[in-house]
């Protein structure tokens, strides 16, 4: 077996790696990363998931409704870390099998794999407290740095963290995007991981900060020049796991289930075969027994 | 302190520390300077590691430097006290074996008065693993004062500690000391502290084991009577928790005088926190005292806590019926125990309901065919129809041990229903439970009546949506065939899978060559390469790459059970083509497989 399959079997476990293990991972991971386009190309079959915000346990549960990867293809849209109690199990967990089967899994960026976002939201804490230091914290935000910041499947569905931006139009003004940097606080970068879709008449202002509002034209717009029949994101907390908006031109998925442990949603997947029939799952946060305690602080490797 | 620092050193392993050790010429690698280090972290980890200090030291500045050292330093962190109180339980060895074992009580003495209730507790394991090595001698002259000292410590924290020390002490103390040690320990039980007596309680059985007959009968009963009447719930638990303990300690007689009357007073204690503890503690008590007074005095006490008003207590009541039954007699079962088990059935409470459940298909064999016909079958039959499935799951698990008793036609018929019910039901979990029953039920039932109303259900499985459930269901056809045997595997469950293997999504395509993989050790060669194998090297012509990667694990899984021309001619060869797939994991799994195929020929 090799170091690298030991490592996602330890990090199935929640058990997270040593620091010097993260920092050869995330060196990997740059290496396929940098390859990747700002649209990158899946191929069905595939299935889409939503936020996960450092649910580790919930994620596992994922797994268990959808299949192991690299059994199923996966597409996970963004906001790995954060919130949970496991963002840091989780996103490498995530990024080990992204290193191990770079085809069978594919990773896009969300507004929370940012250095300041996830100052407040828990990650870099989290980071300090199981390691001592903010060493991984610096080496996992550096790689969000590479994470590609869209996906196009099949050249039919366009999938993205948050949505759509007034400065981009086509899918190759995205690819002209020099993504390798923090989220900016505007722009189309920070659009793209910040937008929400809303009924309402063209752009709008978001509530958010960052981003924008947008309305079905503007869906039925980008979607008719881009030839794509739908977009699918993540990014806002959806009760039913999954929502339609703008007569099916667009959908939210979201897969934090018991959002924060305490929302009582439901989350949900899309699967897609390779015809792309599309077929939600449905799944509840793991039950009591099925998560782990958290798990013991490793001993820094400094000390004996 | 003067110890020598010492500078950082890469302590991967310790033997290579170990090897240092004898070095003179190497200053011994340890961070004593980080005891004492700002960073609660680092003084942390250097605690953790006190025991290779201790080891580079040597024995004696161990214990003249270091043991001297921890003493006054205890107002730390309680995360730092609490690892040196538990280093300091195993240091026998770093101070220079028992003869000098006397030395850690101080540092430890001082972490038992500590405000933080784990790290007393640790310190009070970590003496009771010391004092169990000390001789005999040592215990008087330095375990027994410190027992007096904590006993009669101003503070709480002290007296608390005390009391989980006297069963180390007492078997080796001389009778003057003896009757000290218990005169000390009643003080604790009436001790003005709830704390203090809470903790008497719950020691009290440990030291009664040590106690010599006499004074069991007459000082330690009394402490225990006293627990029993405390105005606080909190102290009446704990002393319920020992009733067991402390009736194995005594003669049946003195046990039914004593004990039995504080449980019966127990079993309608104002506290329903107190009756629960009863109702989980009762049937160890009735073993404790025999079948006899059992009989005469505690089935009534059972039966209220059957009928309780909490449902907490009724389910901790519920969960006992079966043992119950075995220990009294059958009428006295029949006619005091069985009408609650009738009112439990629909009891408000899904957690009774599920509690008895999980226990009522014991009582068959101990009522008999007759009486289990006419009174547990209603029972069965309505708790089978419950609407919480965990209800009727936990009756299916226990099958077996009513069809030893009436057969298990009675049941059939309200059986399938729930089954089915069952296999759709919405939460996934609730589906793989009953599917991992179903080759238990399968046996029960026998073959007939399995083909006739279970096969379908166990094929649509297969096809469930969620992975699990899919994975589960192949497994499931594999022990269908173990139990069933091959022959029957072949009629009823091959031709059907293989059917599906046309089914244009990816993920269910999966499950089947799945289930190959798990079915062909158990079909044998012929079958394995006549029908299945075909199925699996057609799959490798699959558009999707997760099948192909698949489809070489399950070759690989293959080649054990065919004959070794049958992998040259055939494995082989398709797996040769998909190791040049353009698809990097097909290669990887094909070059894999392949790897095996060698293998598989040099043994």
């Amino acid at each position: 077996m090799s170091d690298l399959d030991r490592q996602i079997e330890q990090l199935r476990r929640c058990e997270p790696l040593k620091e010097s293990e993260v920092k050869a991972l995330c060196l990997k991971a740059m290496e396929i990363l940098v390859e990747e386009s700002n649209v990158q190309r899946v191929d069905a079959p595939v299935t889409i998931c939503g936020d996960i915000h450092g649910q580790f346990y919930d994620m596992k549960e994922l797994f268990k409704v959808g299949g192991e990867c690299p059994q199923t293809n996966y597409l996970f849209l963004g906001d790995f870390v954060d919130r949970g109690y496991y963002s840091v199990e989780t996103f490498l967990l995530l990024l080990a099998l992204k290193v191990r089967y770079p085809d069978r899994i594919t990773l896009i960026r969300g507004n929370h794999e940012s250095r300041q976002i996830t100052q407040v939201y828990g990650f870099y804490d989290e980071c300090l407290r199981k390691y001592g230091s903010v060493n991984v914290w610096r080496y996992c935000t550096d790689i969000f740095d590479y994470l590609s910041l869209s996906a196009l499947i099949e050249n039919r569905i366009f999938n993205v963290h948050g949505g759509l931006s007034p400065n981009i139009n086509t899918l190759d003004e995205i690819r002209t995007i020099d993504r390798k940097q923090e989220v900016p606080h505007e722009g189309a970068m920070c659009d793209l991981l910040w937008s929400d879709p809303e009924a309402i008449d063209g752009w709008g202002l978001s509530p958010r900060g960052a981003g924008y509002l947008f309305g079905g034209s503007i869906v039925t717009q980008f979607n008719h020049t881009n030839k794509i029949e739908l977009i699918c994101r993540a990014h806002q907390l959806v009760m039913e796991g999954y929502k339609w908006m703008f007569n099916n031109q667009i959908v939210t998925v979201w897969s934090a289930p018991n959002y924060c442990y305490r929302c009582g949603n439901v989350a949900a997947i899309l699967e897609l075969d390779e015809h792309l029939t599309k077929r939600f799952r449905v799944f509840e946060a793991a039950p009591q027994e099925a998560r782990g305690f958290p798990s013991k602080k490793p001993a820094p490797d400094y000390f004996l | 302190m003067d110890l020598t620092i010492i500078k950082l050193y890469d302590q991967e392993d310790e033997q290579k520390i170990m090897s240092v050790v004898d070095e003179p010429l190497y200053p011994i690698a340890i961070l004593i300077d980080e005891l004492k280090n700002d960073d609660i972290q680092l003084r942390l980890n250097s605690i953790r590691r006190l025991s290779t200090i201790a080891r580079a030291l040597g024995e004696e500045r161990t214990r003249k430097e270091l043991i001297p050292f921890l003493s006054e330093n205890n107002d730390d962190d309680d995360e730092v006290l609490l690892a040196m109180a538990e280093e300091l339980g195993g240091f026998i060895l770093y101070v220079g074996g028992i003869d000098y074992a006397h030395v850690l009580l101080p540092p430890l003495e001082t972490l038992c008065t500590v405000e933080e209730t784990v790290v007393r507790e640790k310190a009070v394991e970590s003496l009771c693993k010391i004092g169990t090595q000390m001789r005999q001698n040592a215990l008087v002259e330095w375990f027994i004062p410190l027992i007096k000292r904590l006993g009669a410590g101003e503070w709480f924290t002290a007296r608390v500690s005390a009391c989980g020390l006297f069963h180390i002490a007492y078997p080796s103390a001389p009778d003057h000391l003896r009757a000290e040690l218990r005169a000390v320990y009643k003080q604790l039980c009436h001790d003005d502290m709830p704390m203090v007596r809470r903790s008497a309680a719950s020691n009290l059985g440990k030291f009664a084991a040590t106690v010599e007959p006499a004074y069991l009968k007459t000082e330690i009963m009394s402490f225990f009577i006293h627990l029993t009447k405390d105005v606080q719930d909190s102290v009446r638990i704990l002393a319920v928790e020992g009733c067991a303990a402390l009736g194995r300690l005594l003669e049946p007689q003195d046990c039914v005088a004593n004990i039995v009357n504080v449980i019966i007073e127990f079993a309608q204690d104002k506290s329903w926190r107190v009756r629960y503890m009863v109702a989980n503690q009762l049937y160890d008590l009735c073993e404790a005292v025999g079948p006899e007074p059992t009989r005469e005095e505690l089935v009534a006490a059972y039966v209220r806590l059957l009928r309780d008003n909490e449902a907490e207590v009724r389910t901790a009541a519920a969960g006992k019926v079966t043992n119950f039954c075995k220990i009294v007699s059958l009428p006295l079962a029949v006619h005091s125990i069985l009408p609650c088990v009738k009112e439990l059935a629909s009891d408000s409470s899904q957690h009774v309901r599920s509690a008895l459940a999980s226990v009522i298909m014991g009582m068959a064999p101990i009522l008999g065919k007759e009486a289990t016909i006419e009174q547990l079958l209603p029972i069965f039959l309505a708790l089978l129809k419950d609407e919480f499935p965990d209800v009727r799951l936990n009756i299916i698990s226990k099958l077996d041990q009513v069809n030893q008793v009436i057969g298990i036609d009675l049941l059939s018929q309200s059986l399938l229903p729930a089954i089915v019910e069952l296999a759709e039901d919405k939460h996934w979990r609730v589906r793989l439970a009953i599917i991992e029953y179903i080759p238990l039920l399968a046996s029960q039932l026998g073959v007939a009546f399995f083909d006739e109303k279970l096969g379908a259900l166990c094929m649509q499985w297969l096809g469930d949506q969620v992975f699990s459930i899919r994975e589960a269901a192949a497994n499931n056809l594999k022990r269908l065939a173990e139990e069933f045997g091959p022959e029957w595997a072949r009629q009823h469950i091959v031709n059907q899978v293989l059917e599906k293997i046309n089914n244009g999504h990816y993920l269910y395509r999966m499950t089947i060559l799945n289930a190959i993989s798990l079915l062909a050790p158990v079909m044998g060669a012929d079958v394995t390469k006549e029908i299945m194998l075909p199925v699996v090297i057609n799959a490798a012509k699959d558009r999707v790459p997760n099948i192909k990667f698949n489809v070489a694990k399950v070759l690989q899984s293959l080649i054990p059970v065919v004959d070794s021309d049958v992998v040259d001619k055939i494995i082989r060869p398709c797996l040769g083509e998909l190791s040049e797939d353009p698809d990097v994991d097909v290669r990887y799994f094909a070059a894999q497989a392949l790897q095996s195929c060698d293998q598989n020929m040099s043994t």
